[in-house]
């Protein structure tokens, strides 16, 4: 093994390439089929296998800001990116973000920062988790009663539906969501999931992602793709803040975009040929597991928690890869996949 | 002989900070949580001239400099290494037009 090991002057430490091929291949297929930046997984990995935290955190930036790119560059050529949704987001965000951060500067001042923060983000993602799953149990009932030619109670407005009535100039028309809202409604979901983001030390991809469907009423598809658009320009402007402070080990980052463009590039593909309720039940689960990483960082068992996190970045990998692969077999078969146009 | 002994604590106090100095790092790095390094220089001394060795010394020479190559790397590769990718997946010979949103 010692042939893959590599010196990495800034961090000062000896790395397996293999290792970082590995985080960053698993971090692109689900960051390109969740549209997250993956920070979750890549942080607490290096961590363990010897990198700095500041030097772990500033890496993951910079290689999420290229590894955006190639998923970006593939769902918008799928139709899975709104732009012009995304800039309202980005807009609502970066203020979100600012206010977060001073948030948090308040609360460690009062010393509360720490622990209050962390039991914040296991209620956050528990009940995200949950309403995700939720939303997924019901949908699958009322199909099953459908496809049993039951009769189904008919759904009533859902969030979003509520929040596109609000009739607020300008109102915009958002051609890839297929939706007309007032653009005050992307501005402040942006607004909203920017503050909660910068309070729990996030990028945002997990609250943006279920923010964009049922506050905005995305297809899950394009808000995949809106969110990664958006994790691209915020990953970018990361790179630059974290190389500024030095904190940037540029050789490591190089390596993992190396095989995260490749994860990603299979992880959106994979989109394809599974169906938003399909996407949405993964997610969930993966919610779950970084709250039970985090739960079990919060008890002190932090090598626990970011074995968990590895191991299971690694199956949900696995996952969506054994999804693409039916998925092609299907195709080349003639037996074509639900999503195509 | 007062300033004899003055001298010889003068030089003991002298090897004393020296050695707290030179053991200092040695000692965060092995006790309690790891050390983090005391100063943000990358050690080339033992690198090959090459792009490790031309990284670390932009590092080195200026860090707004080493944020803007940061952003320029990732962004660069990323936007190749997109291109690339598509085009190798585009090889499996699926289709990779527009897709419908079914929920």
């Amino acid at each position: 093994m010692e042939l893959f090991e590599i010196y990495l002057p800034v961090a000062g430490i000896h790395f397996n390439v293999l290792v970082l091929l590995l985080i960053g291949f698993t971090v692109g297929v689900c960051g390109g089929f969740f549209g997250i930046g993956g920070a979750w997984i890549v942080t607490p990995a290096l961590n363990i296998f010897g990198f700095p935290m500041p030097y772990a955190i500033g890496t993951d930036l910079a290689h999420i800001g290229g590894k955006s790119i190639v998923s970006t560059i593939r769902h918008g050529k799928f139709g899975n990116v709104d732009v012009r949704l995304g800039v309202a987001m980005i807009l609502g965000t970066t203020i979100g973000m600012e206010l977060g951060a001073n948030l948090v500067i308040k609360l460690e001042q009062m010393g509360l920062a720490e622990g209050l923060i962390r039991k914040m983000y296991i209620v956050f993602l528990g009940a995200i988790g949950s309403y995700v799953l939720y939303d997924y149990l019901t949908h699958t009932r009322r199909q099953r009663r459908v496809e049993a030619g039951l009769e189904v109670a008919p759904g009533g407005e859902t969030v979003a539906q509520k929040l596109q009535r609000i009739k607020i100039p300008p109102m915009v028309h958002f051609q890839a969501s297929g939706i007309t809202c007032s653009m005050w409604l992307p501005v402040l979901v942006g607004l909203t999931t920017g503050i909660v983001a910068a309070v729990l030390g996030v990028g945002g991809g997990f609250i943006r992602m279920p923010a964009l469907i049922y506050l905005i009423g995305c297809p899950t598809a394009v808000a995949v793709g809106t969110d990664l658009f958006e994790v691209m320009i915020t990953g970018a402007y990361g790179a630059f803040t974290y190389g500024v402070k030095g904190r940037v080990e540029l050789i490591a980052a190089m390596w993992m975009l190396f095989a995260a463009a490749i994860g990603a590039q299979l992880g959106t593909v994979a989109i394809k040929y599974v169906r938003g309720y399909a996407i949405r039940l993964l997610f969930a689960i993966t919610i779950f597991v970084a709250c039970s990483s985090v739960v079990l960082k919060q008890l002190e068992f932090q090598l626990a928690s970011a074995i968990t996190i590895l191991v299971a970045g690694i199956g949900i990998s696995l996952v969506i890869i054994a999804w693409l692969v039916k998925g092609i077999v299907d195709e080349r078969g003639g037996r074509l996949p639900a999503n195509h146009a | 002989m007062r300033r004899g002994h003055f001298l010889t604590w003068a030089r003991a106090g002298v090897a004393a900070l020296l050695s707290w100095a030179l053991a200092a790092p040695a000692l965060a790095a092995g006790g309690g949580k790891g050390a983090s390094k005391l100063v943000n220089v990358a050690d080339t001394r033992g690198l090959e001239p090459g792009l490790s060795r031309w990284i670390a010394g932009v590092y080195n020479e200026s860090f707004w400099l080493f944020g803007l190559l940061t952003v320029a790397v990732m962004v660069g590769m990323g936007l190749i290494l997109g291109l690339a990718t598509d085009k190798a997946v585009g090889l499996l010979g699926i289709n990779l037009g527009k897709i419908s949103h079914h929920e």
